[in-house]
C-alpha cells in the first residue's frame, strides 16, 4: 500500500465526523461556485452585448435613462439631426416598448408573462443593433403585422416562424427568429417602426437613437460632441463608457464573492482544525506506535497534513457539484433566466479549488504539528 | 562499546516531575548480541522506562546509552535508528484498525526505500512465518487476541531489527495464548539470531530467558 492511500484511507475513519465536515466545506465552496457562475454569466453577456452592438453610440433624452429606456421620449427628426454629425456614418432611431404578452404555450419562468422588449426600427438599420442575419424573414417596413423575435424569447415561448403573437391587441406574425448575441435584444422582438409608433400612440418618436461612427472616426469624441451640442437635452454614452459601468458592478459582486471566500476559508479552517485535532486526539496511541516504528516527524505532519487536504479536495468536488445544481434550480424555477445563462468557467473552478486546498492547509496545519510533536512514550501511554 | 555487547548502558538516570521522581537511578547494564534478556521488577520500578530509553522513545539525563553502536544521548534524530534497528512489540498490539492486517505490517517500511510490491512480499513473508498468512487482507479487528499480537511481532521484525524490545507482550492474553506468543519470540530469537529484551510481571514468563534482571527503585538489583 502506497503512503498515498493510506492517508486516503484515513479521513473516513468516522464516517459522520467526515462527513459533517465536508458538508461544511462544501457550503462555502458552492457559493463560491455559484457566485461564480452568476459573475461568468453576467460577463459572457456583458461581452457578447458590446461585441454584437454594430453602433458605437447611444443617446438618449436626459433623464429618461440609458439603454433601458422605453416609450417615445425623443423627436425622430433627431435621428436625421444627429446623422449630420461631423463623424457619424449612420444613426437608426429605435422605439421601444414593453410589451405584456397573451401567450396559450406559456413561459419557462414566472417572468415570462410579464412582458417582454418590442423595438421598432427602420428594417434597413437592422445592422445597426447587431441583427446581420435572421433564420426566416425580415419584416417589412410599415407592415402591420410582421414582427421577428429573438431567439431567446422564441425558446421561452415556444415560437417559431409562422407563430403569432398578441402585442396591445394587435395580432403579429413572427416572420423571423434572429440572434444578436446581444442578451437584450435576443430576449426582445423588433418589427417596423411606424407600425409600432402607431399602435402605441407614439408617432414621430423615438426612445433612443444608435448610432455609427465612421471608420477612421473616435467614438468618445463624436459622443463628447453630440452631448456638447445639446447638453441640456441628450445624453451620449458610448459602448466602451457602458463597459465600465457594467463591470463596476460586475466588480463589486466579483469583491462580494472574494468576501465570501474569506469567509468560506476562515469558517472552513477552524471546522477542519476541529476535525483534524479530535482525529489526532483519537489516534494518539497509534502516532506513539508510528513513531516507535520510525517514522519521522515530517512524515506525521505529511500524513496528517495529506489528510486534511484529501478531505477539503473531497469537499471541493461537492461543493462544485452543489454549486451547480444550486444555480440550475434557482434559474429553472425562481427566474424567467431570459437574460442569461450563469456559466461555470476555468477560473471559477480553479478558484473552488484554490479555497479548497488553502483551507485544507490552514485547518490542517496545526492538528499536523501536534501530532507531530507528540512525544512517543506519552503518546503510547495515552488512554 | 565491545563487539560482543549490543547494549551498553552506564549510570543512566532519568527522572520525571521536575526532578521529584526518579525513575531509573543510576543504571548500569550491558547486553550481549544474541542474548535474551527478561527484565522483571514491581510497577513502578523503572523496568519500561528502561525499556524506552533503549528503544530510544525517551531520553536520559544523565549517563550513558549506546545500542547497536549508537550513542542515543548525543544523535539527535533517533526515528532513523528506531526503524533500522529496533523492533516493538507492546503488551497492547496497537494495531491500526482501519487498515488490513498486511497493510499494519508493511507501516514500518515506508521510511525505507523499499517499493510497494518488496513491502508486501516481506510483510506476507512475516505473516507466514507467525502462522497468519491467510488472514494478511482481514482487518484487525476480526482477529483474536493472539493473532493480533502475533502481527504485532510480524510488524516489529519486519525492517529486520537487530533488537526486539518487548513490553509485557502476554499482558493482556490468557496463559495459553501467552504461551503461543511466548513460544512464538522464543523460536523468531533464535531463527532470525536478534537480541530480545522483555519486560514482563511473569517469573514464568521471564525463565524463558537466557538472563532475568531484577529492577528496583531505578537501579538493577541484582541478575541471574
Amino acid at each position: 500500500m502506497s503512503f498515498f492511500t493510506l492517508m486516503i484511507k484515513n479521513p473516513f475513519r468516522n464516517r459522520t465526523r467526515a462527513t459533517l465536515a465536508i458538508i461544511g466545506i462544501a457550503i462555502g465552496i458552492a457559493t463560491i461556485v455559484a457566485l461564480g457562475m452568476v459573475t461568468g454569466g453576467l460577463q459572457s453577456s456583458t461581452q457578447s452585448t458590446l461585441k454584437a452592438g454594430s453602433a458605437e453610440i447611444t443617446v438618449t433624452k436626459i433623464g429618461s435613462g440609458n439603454f433601458g429606456s422605453s416609450g417615445g421620449a425623443m423627436d425622430e427628426s433627431l435621428v436625421t439631426d444627429l446623422k449630420n454629425t461631423n463623424g457619424v456614418k449612420d444613426t437608426a432611431g429605435i422605439l421601444r416598448v414593453n410589451s405584456n404578452v397573451s401567450t396559450s404555450s406559456g413561459g419557462s419562468g414566472f417572468g415570462s408573462m410579464s412582458g417582454f422588449l418590442v423595438n421598432g426600427i427602420d428594417s434597413s438599420k437592422l445592422a445597426l443593433v447587431g441583427i446581420d442575419s435572421v433564420n426566416g424573414t425580415i419584416f417589412t417596413n410599415g407592415s402591420s403585422n410582421e414582427i421577428i423575435i429573438g431567439k431567446t424569447i422564441a425558446q421561452n415561448l415556444n415560437k417559431t416562424v409562422g407563430s403569432t403573437i398578441d402585442i396591445y391587441g394587435t395580432e403579429f406574425e413572427v416572420t423571423g427568429i434572429f440572434e444578436s448575441g446581444n442578451f437584450i435584444y435576443d430576449i426582445g422582438a423588433f418589427t417596423s417602426l411606424s407600425t409600432l409608433q402607431n399602435l402605441t400612440n407614439n408617432t414621430g418618436k423615438v426612445s433612443y437613437i444608435q448610432v455609427k461612427v465612421n471608420d477612421n472616426a473616435n467614438a468618445s469624441q463624436v459622443s463628447k460632441t453630440i452631448q456638447d451640442e445639446r447638453p441640456n437635452d441628450l445624453s451620449a454614452t458610448t459602448a466602451v463608457d457602458q463597459a465600465n459601468r457594467i463591470n463596476q458592478s460586475l466588480g463589486m459582486i466579483d469583491t462580494a464573492s472574494w468576501a465570501i471566500s474569506l469567509l468560506a476559508i476562515v469558517i472552513g479552517g477552524v471546522g477542519v482544525i476541529n476535525t483534524m485535532i479530535m482525529s489526532v486526539f483519537e489516534r494518539t496511541r497509534e502516532i506513539g506506535v508510528l513513531k516507535a516504528v520510525g517514522w519521522k516527524d515530517r512524515r506525521i505532519l505529511g500524513m496528517i497534513l495529506g489528510e486534511s487536504i484529501i478531505l477539503t479536495l473531497v469537499a471541493a468536488v461537492v461543493g462544485i457539484i452543489l454549486g451547480i445544481v444550486a444555480v440550475e434550480i434557482i434559474f429553472k424555477f425562481f427566474t424567467t433566466s431570459q437574460s442569461f445563462e450563469a456559466v461555470l468557467t476555468m477560473d471559477t473552478l480553479l478558484k473552488a479549488f484554490a479555497v479548497a486546498l488553502l483551507v485544507g492547509i490552514v485547518g490542517g496545519l496545526y492538528p499536523a504539528y501536534r501530532a507531530s510533536r507528540l512525544a512517543p512514550t506519552e503518546a503510547l501511554r495515552y488512554e | 562499546m565491545t563487539e560482543e555487547n549490543v547494549i551498553e548502558i552506564h549510570n543512566l538516570q532519568k527522572t520525571y516531575d521536575k526532578g521529584k521522581i526518579k525513575a531509573l537511578n543510576g543504571i548500569d547494564l550491558e547486553i550481549k548480541k544474541g542474548e535474551f534478556i527478561s527484565i522483571m521488577g514491581p510497577s513502578g520500578s523503572g523496568k519500561s522506562t528502561l525499556l524506552n530509553m533503549i528503544g530510544a522513545l525517551d531520553r536520559a539525563e544523565e549517563g550513558t546509552i549506546k545500542v547497536a553502536g549508537i550513542d542515543l544521548m548525543k544523535t539527535r534524530d533517533l526515528s532513523e535508528f528506531r526503524s533500522q534497528e529496533i523492533g516493538f512489540v507492546f503488551q497492547m498490539h496497537n494495531l491500526i484498525p482501519n487498515l488490513s492486517v498486511l497493510e499494519n505490517v508493511e507501516i514500518p517500511m515506508y521510511e525505507t526505500r523499499i517499493k510497494s510490491e518488496e513491502m508486501r512480499r516481506r510483510a506476507l513473508e512475516l505473516l507466514e512465518a507467525v502462522g497468519l498468512k491467510d488472514k494478511a487482507d482481514k482487518n484487525p479487528t476480526k482477529l483474536s487476541g493472539g493473532e493480533r499480537q502475533r502481527v504485532a511481532i510480524a510488524r516489529a521484525l519486519v525492517n529486520h531489527p537487530s533488537i526486539i524490545l518487548a513490553d509485557e507482550p502476554t499482558g493482556a492474553l490468557d496463559s495459553k495464548t501467552g504461551d503461543v506468543i511466548l513460544n512464538l519470540l522464543k523460536s523468531l530469537h533464535s531463527k532470525k539470531q536478534v537480541t530480545m529484551v522483555m519486560v514482563t510481571h511473569e517469573p514464568y514468563v521471564a525463565k524463558m530467558a537466557d538472563r532475568i534482571l531484577h529492577v528496583l527503585d531505578g537501579k538493577i538489583n541484582n541478575s541471574s
